[in-house]
């Protein structure tokens, strides 16, 4: 009877029980994805070679102490070839890459590698084993970019090596999901937002709106947001839709955020902070004038 | 372009066989990018196209190294008068030398070129802290890029707080203009030439244009991003994670409130209640990736720090502006002054000259303009540069308080509705 050795990843760091070659890996749980990451993705597929199918490169990010959370948080491409029987990667790219990336950030380090295409490709075990080795002690992530749209999207799945079989062979790599979640921060979400807007345009080119405006654009979100709840609960209650618990309790909760103040504490508060308001503009506009008007005298004398 | 392609055949006929350099066949190239090949045309640029990827960058590496700023590369090219932006690198603050940065710049542009990145350098951007970035280093800098004419090359602004608070990318692209080139050609920045040459604080830099162009593939990623298939089920899910949403929130109240301790203004009391009514970190909870920031009604932490901070700006440069302008009345009294001396001189001695004659005696000889100038000696003026910048800096941060009110003022009116009183 034939026994298959399964090394899955388990909380505590896993030594391969075998002659060969052990590697101390503790094994990543969460992982987070800066948006950079997908569009520089993106690029790299986009100015890729004429005869090239799948783009790989290296993935740099921060780990928490024990090397379960894992932040990805930008990457670079390494050019590689690939044929039937053999594939190359030109590791003096990624050293010389990798040591310039350090100069400018140095807080990052190698958490492991993407590369696109809707499947993984044969050599993902080799290439999983090299870059392993890069980011010894941690196991390496690998995040993979389904750029032919198969399912009509662009799916990211993000994966962890582990050894299988019975020996202990770089080409024997079982490929486990990890749950991923993107990140935003607030700056690079207003640069979404902004890149967002152009996928309305036909050209694809979207302007860089003032502060006013884009004040303008939220409220109409946030008034459209509040029409499609308000028709939703009004629904319910005439009883043209179905009741959801989960939903209700949700909307309840987050009514109840809205602080009530007292009307008096609160008109007197409003007028104080509208006077603030009115000062700082007024003393603001002074100022420019008498910039202005300085700056001409000076041309005069 | 018909010689260029009779040139390069003999010439690939002398190269081996083997070697990668094909003869260069101008019709491989499409119809748009024609004029990237005539080295001699100069173009005046108009716009600038930016890339999700590079601003991505951009505001990725000013964000961690907030609050210092920090500046980096820009790549991309230059067609037709449209400068496209297509990527960006960080370049380290600190370097060891000028050597190092520039060998690093290289040997980053190599490395780039490899994975067909665009390699030709089109400006630089640097992040900035309250939005007061006319400094002269920066002018040098730019100076330093703009060199030949035809080397377009944009500076992009990027102001981090700024972006977080109203929830709107604040990016601005600047060139020097043609005016301060002349005048720092020369390096004389009097009151005169300023005036001949119709220099301002508004005019040193002028501002172009940014639009955001997005490629096919990063438009559907960016819908995904927005609406991703499985909204819904993901969303039940983390409905019924238990309340979250007001755990999270009460403690950040609690937060708000320790920080304003020391704050004794009524009115930020009001912010921090009102800090609680919209989630700060939406995402989790919307499909899309929405900054609510725009809607952020508390101005406590972030809003009226940044605002005190940029008021005490504005204070300390009205006070260098009446400090240099004090200099100056200062010099130009003096100037006054010896005028005013050798004019007297020159008349006793024209008199005087004339008491003589009527004696019959020699008048003595007129002192020449250069005697007269070794005589009484006036300072040189000094530069108005330096007055030029601190006006120009006060002048942009007057503007972005101003405009700044304007949102908080709507802000208000919507707190206001909220609350569903008078």
């Amino acid at each position: 009877m034939s026994m298959l050795n399964l090394n899955l990843p388990t909380l505590a760091s896993s030594l391969v029980k075998s002659g060969a070659t052990t590697t101390a890996t503790t094994t990543a749980q969460q992982c987070y994805v800066h948006p950079v990451v997908l569009f520089s993705i993106l690029d790299h597929y986009l100015r890729r070679n004429e005869n090239q199918e799948r783009v790989i490169g290296t993935l740099m990010g921060v780990r928490s102490d024990d090397g379960r959370v894992v932040e990805i948080r930008s990457c670079f491409a390494v050019p590689h070839f690939e044929t039937s029987d053999q594939v190359e990667v030109y590791v003096e790219h990624h050293q010389s890459m990798l040591a310039l990336h350090k100069k400018a950030s140095a807080r990052e380090e190698i958490v492991g590698w993407y590369s696109t295409g809707s499947k993984l490709s044969k050599y993902a075990a080799l290439i999983q084993d090299f870059y392993s080795r890069e980011a010894a002690p941690f196991g390496a992530v690998h995040l993979l970019m389904d750029t032919d749209m198969t399912d009509g999207q662009l799916g990211v799945k993000c994966m962890q090596g582990s050894a299988i079989g019975a020996g202990a062979h770089p080409e024997n790599c079982l490929f486990l999901p990890l749950p991923h979640e993107l990140q935003y921060p607030d700056a690079e979400l207003s640069a979404l937002q902004t890149a967002a807007d152009s996928v309305e345009t036909e050209e694809g080119a979207s302007v860089l709106v003032s502060d006013m405006e884009q004040l303008e654009k939220s409220i109409e979100e946030l008034r459209a947001m509040l029409e499609r709840v308000t028709t939703y609960v009004q629904d319910v209650c005439t009883g043209k839709s179905k009741a959801n618990t989960v939903i209700g309790k949700y909307l309840m909760d987050m009514l109840a955020v809205v602080p009530k103040v007292d009307t008096k504490q609160f008109s007197t508060l409003f007028q104080s902070h509208l006077q603030d308001i009115l000062m700082v503009a007024y003393l603001t506009n002074l100022t420019r004038a008498q910039l202005n008007i300085a700056d001409r005298l000076q041309r005069i004398v | 372009m018909a010689g260029t392609t009779k040139q390069s055949k003999p010439m690939t006929a002398l190269l081996n066989e083997q070697s990668e350099l094909s003869a260069f066949d101008s019709s491989a190239i499409p119809k748009q990018l024609r004029s990237v090949l005539d080295v001699e045309k100069v173009s005046a640029l108009t716009l600038v196209k930016v890339d999700p990827l590079a601003i991505l960058k951009i505001v990725k590496h000013a964000r961690e190294s907030y609050p210092t700023s920090v500046n980096g590369q820009l790549l991309g090219l230059e067609v037709d008068g449209v400068l496209e932006v297509t990527n960006a690198f960080a370049v380290p603050t600190q370097p060891g030398s000028e050597e190092d940065m520039t060998n690093y710049q290289i040997e980053m542009i190599q490395c780039l070129r490899e994975v067909n990145v665009d390699s030709s350098s089109v400006g630089w951007y640097q992040s900035t802290r309250l939005g007061d970035f006319m400094q002269q280093p920066l002018l040098d800098v730019q100076a330093s890029y703009q060199i030949s004419p035809n080397n377009s090359s944009v500076v992009l602004i990027h102001d981090t707080s700024k972006s977080e608070q109203a929830g709107n990318l604040s990016l601005r692209a600047f060139r020097l203009s043609q005016v301060y080139q002349d005048l720092a050609k020369n390096g004389k920045f009097t009151t005169k030439e300023l005036a001949d040459k119709g220099l301002t604080y508004g005019n040193i830099l002028e501002e172009l244009p940014i639009q955001v162009e997005t490629s096919a593939l990063s438009k559907v990623l960016l819908s995904e991003l927005q609406w991703p298939t499985n909204a819904e089920q993901e969303l039940l899910e983390s409905l019924q994670r238990p309340s979250s949403f007001n755990s999270k929130l009460r403690a950040k109240r609690m937060a708000d409130r320790s920080a304003i301790s020391d704050d004794t203004e009524s009115s930020d009391a009001l912010d921090s209640n009102l800090s609680g009514l919209l989630p700060t970190r939406p995402t989790a909870y919307l499909s899309r990736p929405m900054c609510t920031n725009a809607l952020d009604l508390s101005q406590s932490l972030n809003g009226s720090g940044s605002l005190s901070r940029q008021l005490e700006a504005i204070s300390e440069l009205i006070d260098d502006h009446i400090h240099d302008a004090n200099q100056w009345m200062y010099w130009k009294r003096g100037e006054a002054k010896e005028n005013n001396r050798r004019q007297q001189f020159v008349q006793r001695k024209a008199t005087s000259n004339a008491a003589r004659v009527a004696r019959g005696e020699q008048p003595e000889p007129e002192l020449s303009e250069k005697e007269l100038d070794r005589m009484f000696k006036t300072l040189p003026e000094p530069s108005r540069l330096d007055a030029l910048l601190n006006t120009a800096n006060l002048n942009l941060l007057t503007k972005g308080v101003t405009q700044s009110r304007g949102p908080a003022l709507t802000k208000m009116f919507m707190a206001q509705a909220l609350q569903g009183s008078e």
